[in-house]
């Protein structure tokens, strides 16, 4: 029995105890493992332990790599190249001229600028899981820009992985790397297949071979003297993801992944020195710069792009955090020696430090909206909202839908089969061309503005309609003064009889109507009244005839306006 | 450079090359365990030399060990054989002292010396989990009467080899009163960690780990920071720190999260045992591989067939029928993957020569491989030789029956949509299990009483061999994860009815074609049902709120007909 196994036991059982409180305070669980670390460091030897950290990194980016959805990639950047670009173009330098403040050296400066600006996938899109799913406007456009943040912390890896920065040495780099992933995604299309025909349906072996394929390109990117964590990444874009074939082996790697992540993010803790003086000014630097002055850079930036002030606010609040990336940057640059001891200890204090408050953000974030940039950006909106809307004259008893998603959408067609006018509130600037297109009058802009009402000429509507399933909107639309009736929106039953008294005079609540009208059809299946293929061929001739008419599409109706 | 010198190690070898012998014996249908153990033997001093077992290597050997006993302990829910209990406690006892004498008497005669056969004889268990588990499970028949039958031998035999191997873990062994202090000692120390792994399991695990399950990441590093506190513990009392693992996972085997976890822990055995086995062939050498090639091959055929006999009178004895107890102990013929883990602990403490180890290992291979074509066979096998088997066949042997899913409905995530639909499932099917892995949804059905709960996370394999999903008769999925629902279709039965939900049409296509009988499109029928109420009220007058929907459901044809009639 080694004195590994005993490092192990004071790794995991110190970061059990930290998760138990991170658990109890909903609280993301990296930074705990980081104050394990602290807690434990003592009595974690660095050398063996280092070794498994470093699987940990392999790992961590090799399952991102597994993740990567190449073919839909261009579509998740395109929400925020700009956002992107704009943070980088600002923030990098502001964060490179604060490193030299502090009297570091170019390439010490360059750590501190890529900490200060890149942000957190694991905690950030953690956070946002839920509005991801739902595909809500900041949810989408945080996730877009902390998986460009990513690629442009491989990149940088890359780079940095130079041992001297000339251009040609530089560019051998980039070089290689480019062929590594070439490599990889030649792997991924010709060979992975053999892999998972000749594991015949052993997941085991599939996986074991999956963990060989990472070895391979480990092995490679040692050879051709680039870092680890490109030939992690390339490793991962080599496995094709099929549930139905390789689900149990993606599932064994998840597994892995986090056994040995454990022991990474314990063992940065543990490397982190009793802090100086310096550390904490470096680190309160670092703070400031990733809590405050990166989300002030994002919400001028989307702001600039069309998205309003609550959308820019919500999607801010989730980057404000420094990304695990620039920790595995900053513990390669540790481990050959490039980095200061002050400033790799600053960097992962502050990093801990954020990540906790990056979820506290997160909690207020709508009270953040109300009380600080709503307020303080709130009139900017009147104009943009002219900018981007179109109403022509003035409509009278029509119909208001709010949300342009697809049962906005059918709505809008069953206005317009009617004969009736509409008007359409949207809140995401994406959807511009789409309601160009498909919409006769529409307002850009977030429903809980008054002018966006005044826009729609909401005072002498017929109906309001409320698609989407948010409460502040359907509290607004409840608020609202006027004679036309009321329908909003609600998950749950119990809710929606409380929306009723407070005077909506129909709840669309999904999940009873699909309920409702599922039970009748499986009541049919089960009796054979129907027979499948009927039930099949009809649904089918009928999503036909909605996609024809643009009626289905990605984009569902939850999102916020 | 440091960091990039951490890869390649003669672990990532041993990785590696198990990787092609694993495929290599996969296309000859051997288990991967054979791979792994020649992996050991390959890259060993028997042939290329090139790796030998310290760092990493031998970390990650112990701790496969570790996490190989603790994954037993957690699969160790004594709901699982309480119906066949008692007949498989009278097997499995039986079985291991027959079958330990036989092997002394093998070795003895073979001529070994006493602490050898002693030790030969302890650690010739018959019956290797991964094999019969692994090979029945492919076949189907895991949960038959013969693999019950020998999955509850198994574990019960499981709690005789924890002892051996506290037994071999203490350092001094040489005459009869000391082996009885030491086992005394062992056993005390035993049954208070035991005591305290069943009082948490009943007192104080249930409510931890009912606040962390809905956190995967949580649940995740609890259940092992749990094995870790009992290897901290055993190995601070030097005892046996696989004992310590075994014992952990017991507690947690108990809890209803106990699938998920063992789902979660299983890829990190895998992967570390793989290092485990091969270390054992990096410890022979060629000559003790070769020493006693000709007693091995001698033992192996004696055993086999002595221990097929004894296992086929006990299961007899127990009044099974003569299929039953034939093919619960055709399975059993091969020495058990713990034979090199008594015999590698033996070598360390030095009771042994790693060229007892290596004639345990050749008997390993030897019925290991045999055994793999036997299990695939055994129907076959039975039906050339029952006319011979008839005479054991007497009118009061009948088998147990089972109970288990059949012909039942799976609902897959209890939401909205799905709830409003079990009471009609309840009233058409005898048993409605849903799978859900939120522990509060789970606690509300449970509280209902009226359908059967599996907690866990779908992807799951285990979870869903819990639900016994390729047997069901209706599966309702509500996961719009066109991936997931696209695997539940690949492993319901073709006659099943199948419901699955999507968000879009091209999802939709997809599952249809996949062999879904209805897809459910949860957003598609709500603007449908708002759609149709707009159009009556711009039509008729009136509000959404007065239009009678006493009428049912709108039907299908009016679904679409907002598009159809639109001037586009």
């Amino acid at each position: 029995m080694s004195e590994m196994i005993a490092a192990l036991s004071v790794i995991f059982i110190s970061a059990g105890v930290l998760l138990l409180v991170a658990n109890h305070l909903s609280l993301p669980t990296i930074p705990f493992y980081i104050i394990a670390g602290f807690v434990a460091g003592a009595f974690v030897p660095q050398e063996g332990v280092l070794d498994l950290a470093q699987w940990g990194i392999a790992f961590l980016v090799f399952v991102f790599g597994v993740g990567v959805d190449l073919p839909k990639l261009s579509t998740v950047f395109r929400d925020s190249e700009f956002t992107a670009s704009a943070q980088l173009i600002v923030l990098a330098p502001l964060g490179y001229g604060v490193g030299v403040l502090f009297g570091f050296d170019p390439l010490n400066a360059l750590y501190f600028a890529i900490a200060a600006t890149l942000s957190s996938t694991l905690v950030g899109t953690g956070l946002l899981e839920v509005e991801i799913r739902n595909n809500l406007v900041h949810g989408r456009l945080a996730k877009s820009i902390h998986l460009l943040d990513d690629f442009v912390a491989i990149a940088l890896v890359l780079v940095l992985s130079a041992s001297a920065f000339t251009a040609d040495a530089v560019a051998a780099k980039i070089g290689y790397g480019v062929l590594v992933v070439l490599l990889a995604l030649i792997i991924q299309r010709h060979f992975f297949e053999y892999l998972t025909r000749y594991a015949e349906g052993s997941q085991e072996l599939l996986m074991i071979g999956a963990i060989s394929l990472l070895i391979g390109f480990l092995t490679l990117s040692e050879l051709v003297g680039i870092s680890p964590v490109i030939g992690a990444f390339a490793a991962g874009l080599a496995i094709r993801r099929d549930y139905t074939r390789n689900l149990g082996m993606l599932n064994g790697i998840g597994s892995i992944k986090d056994f040995f992540v454990v022991i990474f993010f314990v063992t940065l803790g543990a490397l982190v020195s009793v802090p100086s003086p310096r550390v904490f000014a470096v680190a309160a630097a670092l703070v400031v710069l990733t809590a405050v002055c990166k989300p002030l850079i994002t919400i001028a930036a989307l702001l600039y792009e069309g998205y309003d002030v609550r959308t820019a606010t919500l999607t801010s609040v989730s980057l404000d955090q420094i990304s695990e990336f620039a920790l595995i940057i900053a513990i390669q640059a540790l481990l050959i020696g490039r980095i200061a001891p002050d400033l790799f200890d600053a960097l992962i204090l502050a990093a801990a430090f954020t990540m906790v408050t990056s979820s506290l953000t997160r909690r207020y974030d709508e009270a953040v909206f109300e009380r600080v940039t709503g307020p303080l950006l709130g009139d900017r909106q009147t104009r943009k909202i002219d900018e981007q809307s179109s109403v022509g004259g003035a409509p009278t008893d029509h119909v208001v839908i709010v949300g342009y998603g697809r049962v906005g959408r059918r709505l809008a067609a069953t206005c317009e089969s009617a004969g009736v006018d509409y008007v359409v509130i949207e809140n995401d600037p994406a959807m511009i061309a789409q309601l160009r297109e498909g919409a006769d009058r529409f307002v850009v802009g977030d429903a809980m503005y008054e002018y966006v009402w005044t826009k729609a000429n909401v005072g002498e509507a017929r109906i309001v309609v409320s698609t989407v399933d948010q409460r502040r909107v359907t509290d607004r639309v409840l608020d609202l003064d006027v004679a036309a009736e009321i329908v909003v929106r609600s998950a749950d039953s119990d809710e929606a009889a409380e929306l009723r008294a407070a005077g909506a005079s129909f709840v669309i609540v999904p999940d009873v109507l699909a309920s409702e009208r599922l039970e009748a059809i499986v009541a049919d299946l089960l009796d054979g009244s129907v027979e499948a293929d009927a039930l099949k061929t009809r649904h089918l001739t009928e999503l036909d005839r909605l996609e024809e008419h643009g009626l289905d599409s990605q984009t569902p109706d939850e999102r916020p306006i | 450079m440091v960091l990039q010198e951490a890869f390649v190690t003669d672990f990532a070898l041993i990785i590696v090359t198990a990787t092609v012998i694993g495929y290599l014996a996969k296309q000859t249908g051997q288990p991967t365990i054979i791979a792994y153990i020649l992996t050991g033997l390959i890259l060993g001093p028997v042939f290329l030399d090139v790796v030998t077992e310290e760092g990493l290597v031998e970390l990650m050997a112990e701790l496969g060990l570790g996490f190989l006993l603790f994954l037993l302990g957690i699969k160790m829910r004594f709901s699982d054989i309480k119906d066949i209990l008692r007949p498989i406690v009278n097997i499995a006892v039986l079985q291991t002292v027959l079958q330990t004498a036989l092997a002394f008497g093998v070795a003895w005669v073979l001529g070994f010396d006493l602490t050898e056969t002693i030790v030969i004889a302890l650690a010739t268990v018959f019956g290797a989990t991964p094999i019969i588990v692994k090979i029945l499970t492919d076949k189907d028949e895991i949960t038959s009467l013969p693999g019950k039958i020998d999955v509850g031998v198994l574990i019960v035999q499981d709690i005789y080899l924890v002892i051996v191997l506290a037994l071999f873990s203490a350092d001094e062994l040489t005459n009869a009163t000391e082996v009885g202090v030491t086992l005394a000692t062992i056993l005390v120390m035993m049954s208070f960690i035991g005591l305290f792994s069943l009082l948490s399991s009943r007192y104080f695990l249930p409510t931890l780990f009912r606040r962390i399950a809905d956190n995967k990441d949580v649940f995740f590093v609890i259940g092992i920071a749990w094995a870790f506190l009992f290897i901290a513990v055993t190995e601070h009392l030097e005892l046996s720190v696989e004992v310590g693992a075994f014992l952990a996972g017991i507690s947690l085997a108990q809890l209803p999260y106990s699938k998920e976890l063992e789902e979660r822990i299983s890829p990190i055995t895998d992967f570390f045992i793989l290092v485990f086995f091969a270390s054992i062939g990096l410890q022979i050498a060629a000559d003790d591989l070769t020493a006693y090639w000709v007693e091995a091959i001698v033992a192996s055929a004696v055993l086999m067939v002595g221990n097929f006999w004894i296992m086929f009178y006990l299961i007899d004895r127990e009044g099974f029928t003569v299929e039953t107890s034939f093919l619960g102990s055709i399975n059993m013929i091969q020495v058990s993957e713990f034979s090199l883990v008594v015999g590698a602990l033996a070598v360390t403490q030095g009771y042994i020569g790693t060229e007892v180890l290596g004639y345990l290992s050749l008997m390993a291979l030897l019925t290991m491989s045999l055994s793999t074509y036997v299990i695939n066979y055994n129907h076959a096998i039975y039906a050339r030789v029952e006319p011979f088997f008839r005479r054991w066949q007497s009118d009061e042997q009948t088998d147990v029956e089972l109970r288990e899913f059949d012909g039942h409905a799976v609902v897959v995530g209890f939401d909205g949509v799905t709830e409003g639909l079990l009471p009609l499932l309840a009233d058409r099917f005898d048993d409605v299990v849903v799978i859900d892995r939120n522990v509060e949804h789970v606690e509300e059905l449970e509280g209902l009483e009226r359908y059967e709960t599996v907690y866990g996370d779908f992807r799951h394999g285990e979870i869903r061999k819990a639900a016994n999903l390729s047997d069901a008769a209706f599966v309702l999925s509500s996961t719009v994860q066109a991936e997931i629902n696209e695997r539940l279709l690949t492993e319901v039965d073709d006659d099943a009815t199948v419901v699955v939900e999507a968000e879009t049409a091209a999802v939709a296509r997809r599952l249809y074609d996949a062999g879904a009988d209805y897809v459910v499109m949860s957003t598609q029928l709500t603007a449908d049902h708002v759609a149709e109420r707009l159009r009556t009220v711009l039509r008729d007058g009136g509000t959404f709120g007065d239009i009678d929907t006493s009428r049912g459901p709108v039907r299908d044809g009016d679904a679409a007909a907002d598009g159809g009639e639109r001037d586009v």
